[in-house]
């Protein structure tokens, strides 16, 4: 269920991985756990993050989060169609649902995040 | 028409002693599972109430928090699922942690008429009416929905947080025969919605279509003897049903059978009662601000005489500087209790008291008291929340105005 492709952290963000760039949203457990988004706050585009720093927030129905850059870079996309409907985050958490890109500062921090069947793992715990 | 359970109970009341099954401590406890996902943030607590639905809401997958020290299911599928289906077909909602206690005697009415700010005299057999517990100052210590159901026999329902207060000053201020009796077997069910009559109606044996908005009658429901009343709090046509505890599994299971009909939880009863504009007691409503404040003179009698009138005539002579206002913005992202209102100018000028994402809205709504030059319709104002300074405006409730509840039945 988790792809296998993608990178994930502790935080439950994902990381898909082309060339430099990251492609970053929460998790299927993630969005389950939140319910229903209702609000994503999209970081600039241009602001330079630390691996594990808050990049952006998120709103469900229910409780509110906060969303962690999972590697370090410059923030060089955002998903500008979740302004007005997130819907995605919860139906397609790692396709559509996408929050934003990071340009990767050090590619090997991606080597670093667990991968699906790790991930999966610490999910059941 | 007689009502054997009731009468069963209140008979066996003596004099004026006012008495109630079992400790509102103990209430209904039950065993306690807990369920913890990492990023719940619900707070466990040793003794939690539980409700007859409690295995219910497990099977049919509610996800169990704790609300006022009872176990209920914030959702099941969804917040926004349930809200939207409430409000275009039928939800229902286990709202069995509420109090009701039940007044009876031959001076209950006008008793109750003094305790209350219902006209618990002049209400008529049938009938209910939203109304207060008010202290000596006119500050709220409850908020109730009061039921007639005889010339000598009162419901009165009230907040579950509330209840072993409530309990205290009523039985202080109701004496000489007036019986008081908290039902701590029973239990309430919510059915909400446009298609509420239908789904229920085959389910009793009297005529839902002849209740009219806060109508209240006795019926059996699924063969047993039962309280249901045209009222809720979701803007929308429903129906209260108060029943023995140990009839609400099967009446819920007889409800759900109904393809029409989805369980919700207390996340979607929030977000109906936001839009709607009904306060909650604790965040619009407490012992610091009057009735008046809140902006519900229309539910008060102030020639007549009750505890605490004395300052809400006051307040109406000399408005107070502070009143209750509904708050729209125009974007998704919400705003909470606590956070500041500002004037167009960026002075202070309130605080919400709720705030959430309103679905059928597609907007964040919410309300707030704001000080008297910023009450008007339309009054642009900046919430101020721990992120943002969000615009919005002050509306007028029900913000959401397309409810159901008063539609007329045939």
């Amino acid at each position: 269920m988790n792809p296998e492709t993608l990178r994930y952290s502790e935080q439950h963000e994902y990381a898909g991985v082309e060339g430099n760039t990251a492609t970053c949203g929460i998790t299927d457990y993630a969005q389950g756990s939140l319910g229903d988004i209702t609000f994503v706050e999209l970081p600039d585009v241009g602001k330079e993050l630390k691996k594990g720093e808050e990049a952006c927030a998120i709103e469900s129905a229910k409780a509110a989060s906060s969303v962690y850059a999972p590697v370090s870079g410059k923030i060089v996309a955002v998903n500008e169609a979740l302004e007005d409907d997130p819907a995605p985050v919860n139906d397609d958490p790692y396709g559509d649902g996408w929050i934003f890109k990071i340009e990767m500062a050090d590619a090997s921090e991606a080597e670093q995040l667990m991968d699906a069947a790790a991930y999966d793992a610490i999910e059941k715990e | 028409m007689t009502y054997p359970m009731i009468s069963r109970l209140y008979k066996t009341a003596t004099g004026s002693v006012v008495s109630f099954e079992r400790s509102l401590e103990i209430g209904r406890a039950g065993r306690y599972a807990p369920y913890s996902p990492k990023m719940d943030t619900r707070v466990q607590h040793r003794h939690m109430n539980t409700t007859p639905l409690n295995e219910w809401h497990r099977q049919h997958g509610g996800r169990l928090v704790d609300f006022a020290g009872w176990e209920l299911p914030v959702q099941y599928e969804g917040i926004l699922a349930e809200h939207t289906h409430c409000r275009e077909a039928c939800a229902i909602f286990d709202t069995s942690h509420m109090g009701q206690f039940l007044i009876t005697g031959p001076n209950a009415a006008e008793q109750l008429a003094a305790a209350i700010t219902q006209d618990a005299s002049g209400l008529g057999v049938g009938r209910g009416t939203y109304g207060f517990i008010l202290n000596d100052g006119g500050g709220i210590i409850d908020d109730t929905i009061l039921f007639c159901l005889g010339e000598a026999e009162f419901l009165l329902i009230v907040n579950a947080g509330t209840t072993a207060g409530d309990l205290a000053v009523l039985e202080d201020r109701l004496n000489n025969g007036t019986n008081l009796r908290y039902l701590g077997d029973w239990s309430k069910l919510d059915v909400q919605g446009p298609e509420a009559c239908e789904v229920l109606s085959p389910l009793v044996d009297g005529d839902l279509t002849a209740l009219k908005y806060f109508g209240v009658t006795r019926m059996k429901v699924q063969d047993t003897e039962a309280v249901v009343a045209r009222t809720g709090y979701t803007g929308e046509l429903g129906f209260e049903v108060f029943l023995p505890g140990k009839a609400l599994p099967d009446l819920a299971d007889a409800v759900v059978a109904d393809e029409r009909v989805k369980p919700a939880g207390l996340g979607a009863r929030d977000s109906l009662r936001l839009e709607i504009g009904y306060p909650l007691y604790g965040h619009e409503l407490s012992t610091e601000v009057t009735p008046v404040e809140a902006g519900m003179e229309v539910f008060l009698d102030l020639q007549r005489d009750f505890v605490g009138v004395e300052t809400l005539r006051k307040q109406a002579e000399d408005p107070t500087p502070r009143t209750l206002v509904g708050l729209l913005t125009e974007q998704r992202r919400r705003f909470a209790e606590g956070d500041t209102i500002l004037a167009a100018d960026g002075e202070e000028v309130g605080q919400v008291t709720s705030g959430t994402f309103a679905p059928s809205l597609g907007v964040a709504a919410g309300m707030g008291y704001v000080d008297r030059e910023a009450t008007a319709t339309g009054t642009p104002v900046i919430i101020r929340t721990a992120r943002a300074e969000l615009p919005a405006t002050v509306a007028e409730r029900p913000l959401y105005k397309d409810g159901t509840a008063r539609s007329k039945l045939t």
